[in-house]
């Protein structure tokens, strides 16, 4: 596919964007109006700079990711403009903010390469690990940046400019770094991970040496997390963490073990917490616990077998009785209103992304870049995994974004830094 | 070391595939259960959530419209001022136990073109509005309310029509329920309770339940007999205790048993004005019943009558009668066979009020949109023709007498020309009383049928005449005394 055919496709999804908020706006009786244009000019921009980026800073790379992107982008921000218009407004703001750091990023790689993040991995952890403190900032002191505690999860951290409030997650950025660092970690030590080895019965365990900063690194990230009770991040972090053990040395050990760590994280924080209880429940028997914790996951459901096969339409259904509709639940918003048909054409987009993701490391030849292609598309994909199956009843509700269709800042600005990474990556293994 | 990458890519991928077979769970094969979850406000909501179309009486009185409700799901109700008074024409727009009346059969007026179909959708592309449209029907506030008041309770039905354009200017039937208690959330339970309650407050008597109508009928053997030449008011009948029904032991007596007056013979006015069963028992044979079928059909027997939903269809079955000379001699004393809806002899009044001329009966007056102009209005139009404006004089003087001197004489408005007849038939449960009229004789402008069934608060000893025609005296009299006031 060439990069012609990429910006057709752009410009074709920013039409299918202007064409789903029409929709909604003869939904509720409107007409075209600024709206739509504005989602479409937004959509064109956002997407269009980023493409023309990648013509200058990255011209090898995969033509086929940002269209993709583009698709599910445009299926969340219709679905948040007929919930709530005012939030597709700042979501449009978003996605500018976002292509904007992703061709900041494509820029400042073209100039210092991939290479240099792995030179610099220490300073990424470090990075890392402050972005994922942050939020733990008392949120009464003096100085303008504050933590910030929403529906129970201490996530968030609040600038205050005085005339504006800018609340981030800085998590959503921190889990790329995470895996920036990992990769860098994990190419470099990988001999030493696969060879210096100790036998605990059957189990073949690399050096605790070797082993030790992983650990440390995933026992704070884990306990800075469940401090600030964020299961979904958690669990997405933690399973990124040991594909790409898992990726880096080819040892199913460290799945068995990833696993086994899983359960017990997961039984142990089910007795430790109200909150995971409460999750538990409503996964389990969302209709008995109607009242209470089953009341989102419940609400989904209907709006799923309402929406049935075609989907009410845009605009027809009733997606804003289910709580967080434009966030953690805007898979069963798009499934009521563009039906069985919508969500398959999601769940298939979503796919793409993460095909060609896999593609991208899989046709690497170096092995840092072959690791961040792999962490990078892993946390697309798992994230997307947690929280579609959250919404499905497949897993354990959890509190995460599906990227690019959430509202949401940080998730948005996040997920092109992810992208822009793995476009870059994918032009330096093209061209060498 | 890509196979570890390879393997990692399909365990994603069986996960997603996880999540398209949970998907078509949830909307496909799984689906109806959610859907029809009771705690799904979905379905409920679909009906409330868009507004809809006012429907208004012909003076612009609102007698149903959406109210918002703020901070709730359901973002309107439906709201029925009129009440009780309005149920059987205006009808209802529920979502537990479905749509009636007028709110039914114009639903697709009046609901919100904001939703369904993308023929809609598309039409709104070429400008079309998609608000909701409004209903403004014939119904007058004066008529409806003096009827409902008047009857007081008791089961019967009034329906009153514009004689000149067959608007129906009243549509009430009695008891009757409050539509604004089916809006709730136990409204299955309570229209349970009305379909259970004995005096059926849920039945249309003015247009969906039959009757037979008693001597009223004599008005249409009347214009039979007259058009056809048989008789006219001066021709002598015999005046006997009984009739003898021919071919049978049976005889038909007059009410109260008596004689049709002093003399040997009686003419026909003189049992009309008296309703004698004795002369127009031998006047239907007289006529026949192929006659009295043909001038019965121009009223509308024997049709299904084009109106927003589907009246009982009043009968005489002419070709059993033409057989029976006794279920004749009986069914032209409004017994046996005959059955009508209050609607129908209405407008049998009507069209004796209109020079024989039956306008079709109109309960909608126009369709109107948002903005108020009219999207669809309806025009008065001929149904037929039941007898010469010369037979229609005859009988109008006729009826004139009966109001005047003979058994309606409680029809009486002061001051002005009533025409009547009354009727009392043997119903179901004790005397259906009638009466049909309209006023002012000289210039009708509405022409009413009354029915009380059971004999009403009256019982057994209830007519027609005692019991009907005051409450079509309070009707006409609220009517032509409010019409000339907003007049003057």
């Amino acid at each position: 596919m060439s990069r012609n055919a990429e910006a057709a496709l752009i410009v074709a999804t920013a039409v299918l964007a202007a064409f789903g908020a029409t929709l909604v706006n003869f939904a509720i009786g409107g007409s075209v109006d600024a709206q739509v244009g504005l989602t479409f000019v937004v959509v064109l921009t956002a997407f269009g700079s980023v493409h023309l980026a990648v013509r200058r800073f990255a011209p090898d790379a995969s033509t086929s990711l940002l269209p993709s992107i583009a698709l599910v982008t445009v299926f969340g921000l219709v679905e948040i403009y007929r919930i709530n218009p005012v939030r597709a407004g700042l979501q449009r703001w978003w996605l500018l903010i976002g292509a904007s750091v992703a061709i900041l990023v494509l820029a400042w790689l073209a100039r210092v390469g991939t290479e240099s993040l792995r030179r610099y991995r220490n300073i990424t952890l470090v990075g890392a690990i402050s972005l994922l403190v942050l939020p733990l900032l008392p949120s009464d002191w003096p100085v303008p940046l504050r933590g910030l505690t929403v529906n129970g999860s201490r996530l968030w951290i609040e600038l205050d400019l005085g005339l504006v409030r800018l609340n981030f997650q800085p998590g959503e950025i921190a889990k790329i770094a995470f895996v920036i660092f990992l990769a860098g970690y994990l190419a470099d030590r990988r001999v030493a991970l696969i060879e210096a080895k100790r036998r605990i019965g059957r189990l073949a365990v690399p050096e605790p040496r070797q082993l030790l900063p992983l650990l440390i690194v995933w026992g704070g990230t884990l306990g800075v997390l469940v401090g600030q009770r964020d299961l979904g991040a958690s669990l997405l972090l933690f399973t990124v963490f040991v594909s790409m053990l898992y990726a880096a040395t080819g040892q199913s050990g460290y799945l068995t073990g990833g696993l086994f760590l899983t359960v017990v994280g997961g039984v142990g924080s089910w007795q430790l917490f109200d909150h995971v209880q409460r999750r538990i429940t409503a996964w389990i028997r969302p209709l008995s616990d109607f009242e209470d914790a089953g009341f989102q996951v419940a609400q989904g459901m209907f709006g799923l077998g309402t929406g049935s096969i075609a989907g009410s339409g845009p605009g027809l259904g009733r997606p804003d009785l289910i709580p967080n509709a434009i966030t953690d639940f805007i898979f069963a918003a798009v499934g009521e209103e563009f039906g069985f048909a919508g969500s398959v054409s999601v769940l298939a987009t979503y796919a793409l992304i993460v095909a060609i993701g896999f593609g991208i490391a899989l046709r690497s030849r170096d092995r840092f870049r072959k690791l961040l292609a792999t962490g990078l598309t892993m946390t697309f994909g798992i994230q997307t995994f947690l929280i579609i199956g959250g919404v499905l009843r497949v897993v354990p509700l959890t509190g995460i974004t599906l990227p690019f269709m959430s509202y949401g800042g940080s998730s948005i600005v996040g997920n092109f830094i992810l992208v822009a990474l793995l476009l870059r990556i994918s032009h330096e293994e093209a061209g060498e | 070391m890509n196979g570890p990458t390879r393997r990692l890519a399909v365990v994603v991928f069986l996960g997603f595939a996880v999540l398209v077979a949970a998907s078509s769970w949830f909307q496909v094969f799984g689906a109806e259960r959610y859907r029809s979850d009771p705690r799904n406000a979905r379905a409920t909501i679909s009906r409330t959530e868009k507004e809809r179309g006012l429907i208004v009486a012909g003076d612009g009185t609102v007698l149903a419209r959406s109210d918002p409700l703020p901070d709730t799901a359901q973002a309107f109700t439906r709201r029925y001022p009129g009440g009780a008074a309005y149920a059987a024409a205006v009808g209802y727009s529920t979502f537990l136990v479905g749509d009636a009346g007028l709110e039914a059969a114009y639903a697709d007026e009046l609901r919100s073109r904001r939703d369904l179909t993308i023929s809609d959708l598309l039409a709104a592309l070429f400008g079309r509005d998609l608000r909701p449209r409004n209903v403004q029907t014939t119904l007058q506030p004066i008529v409806q309310q003096s009827a409902y008041s008047a009857l007081a309770g008791q089961t019967g039905a009034v329906v009153a029509l514009d004689p000149k354009t067959g608007a129906v200017l009243g549509y009430v039937t009695s008891p009757s329920f409050d539509p604004n208690t089916l809006l709730g959330t136990d409204a299955v339970d309570v229209r349970q309770t009305l379909l259970d309650d004995p005096d059926g407050p849920l039945l249309d008597r003015a247009g969906r339940e039959l009757f037979p109508p008693g001597s009223t009928f004599k008005a249409i053997v009347t214009a039979a007999a007259l058009d056809i030449g048989v008789a006219d008011p001066e021709t002598d009948f015999p005046n006997t205790l009984t009739y003898d029904l021919p071919g049978s032991d049976a005889d038909i007596a007059n009410a109260g048993g008596g004689l049709c007056g002093s003399g040997e013979t009686v003419t026909l006015q003189t049992a009309f004005v008296r309703s004698c069963n004795t002369v127009f028992a031998d006047l239907a044979v007289q006529v026949g019943a192929a006659a009295i079928g043909a001038t019965a059909g121009e009223v509308g027997f024997g049709r299904q009558l084009e109106f927003p939903w589907n009246l009982a269809v009043s009968r005489f079955p002419v070709r059993d009668l033409q057989a029976d000379p006794a279920a004749l001699a009986q069914s032209g004393i409004g017994e046996r066979n005959v059955r009508v809806t209050p609607l129908t002899m209405a407008m049998v009044a009507a069209a004796i009020a209109n020079g024989g001329d039956v306008m079709a009966p109109r309960i909608v007056a126009q369709v109107f949109d948002a903005d108020g102009n009219t999207v669809d209005a309806s025009q008065p139009h001929l149904l037929g023709q039941a007898m010469t404006p010369a037979t229609a004089a005859v009988i109008s003087q006729l009826m004139e007498r009966v109001v005047t001197e003979g058994t309606g004489t409680r029809a009486t408005v002061p001051g002005v020309r009533v025409a009547g007849k009354t009727g009392t038939a043997e119903g179901a449960h004790g005397p259906d009383a009638w009466f049909i009229g309209f006023a002012p004789v000289d210039d009708p402008v509405i022409a009413i049928a009354v029915l009380v069934t059971g004999g009403g608060s009256a019982g057994e000893s209830a007519s027609g005449g005692s019991v009907a025609a005051p409450i079509a005296a309070q009707v006409l009299d609220a009517w032509l005394s409010g019409s000339e006031g907003s007049a003057g």
